[in-house]
């Protein structure tokens, strides 16, 4: 038992992210309102980045800018700086998030001109009586 | 609908959390992601780019064409809200 909770301990951050990810799971699928599914949507990438942007973390570590001098004379101790990758890529999946979330609302909007309203099972209901 | 959504995300939940015992511990410098690829780039990117951030030196040099073509990804995404958005004259 005491295992278990030391384990807990370690890597409690992604226990932090997986809660998160199924908050917005569960708005993704339970929710009818399309806002609160694209809401959900957001949650969930924003854990998946918090995610990789934690694997970088080391203990002690600073940020990831150098002093120039000292690096190109090859003076950089690597477990003193955070890892810079999966910032870099987080960044990418930021951008593409963004322009995911615009094209839905745009779409959202585009449903709510033609139906009048943005829940699920009224837009299907429309669609069947049509 | 509502049940059986809160239970598919109870169980992926509890996968998820069971997959998290594979992890490396949080900080852990010698964990896999911090000790492949990234080693290189702090190390010697300074030398190679002369850029002091390392972040913008693998986002502006060693991964200029994605950062490149991250602006046709903003450019579609701008086209799609263009053409779905856009009233027709006719009606």
């Amino acid at each position: 038992m005491e295992g278990i909770v030391a384990e807990i301990m370690a890597k409690y951050n992604y226990w932090i992210y997986v809660v998160l990810m199924m908050i917005g799971f569960y708005a993704m699928i339970g929710k009818r309102n399309l806002v609160k599914k694209l809401l959900g949507m957001n949650i969930f990438q924003t854990s998946i980045i918090l995610f990789f942007v934690s694997t970088g973390a080391k203990k002690g570590g600073s940020i990831p800018i150098l002093d120039k001098q000292a690096a190109l004379q090859g003076a950089v101790d690597v477990n003193l700086v955070v890892n810079p990758l999966p910032h870099v890529l987080m960044l990418t999946a930021i951008v593409v998030g963004v322009s995911v979330t615009g094209v839905a609302l745009a779409v959202m909007l585009r449903i709510y001109r033609k139906y009048g309203t943005l829940e699920e099972d009224e837009i299907l209901h429309k669609i069947e009586t049509e | 609908m509502k049940l059986p959504a809160l239970l598919a995300t109870l169980v992926t939940g509890a996968l998820l959390l069971y997959g998290t015992a594979d992890f490396a511990v949080w900080g852990d410098p010698k964990s896999p992601p911090n000790s492949n690829i990234s080693v290189h780039y702090v190390e010697q990117a300074v030398k190679e780019t002369h850029v002091p951030n390392i972040v913008t030196a693998i986002l502006g040099d060693y991964r200029g064409y994605d950062t490149m073509f991250e602006l046709v990804v903003i450019y579609c995404a701008g086209m799609a809200v263009m053409g779905i958005l856009r009233r027709r004259e006719d009606s």
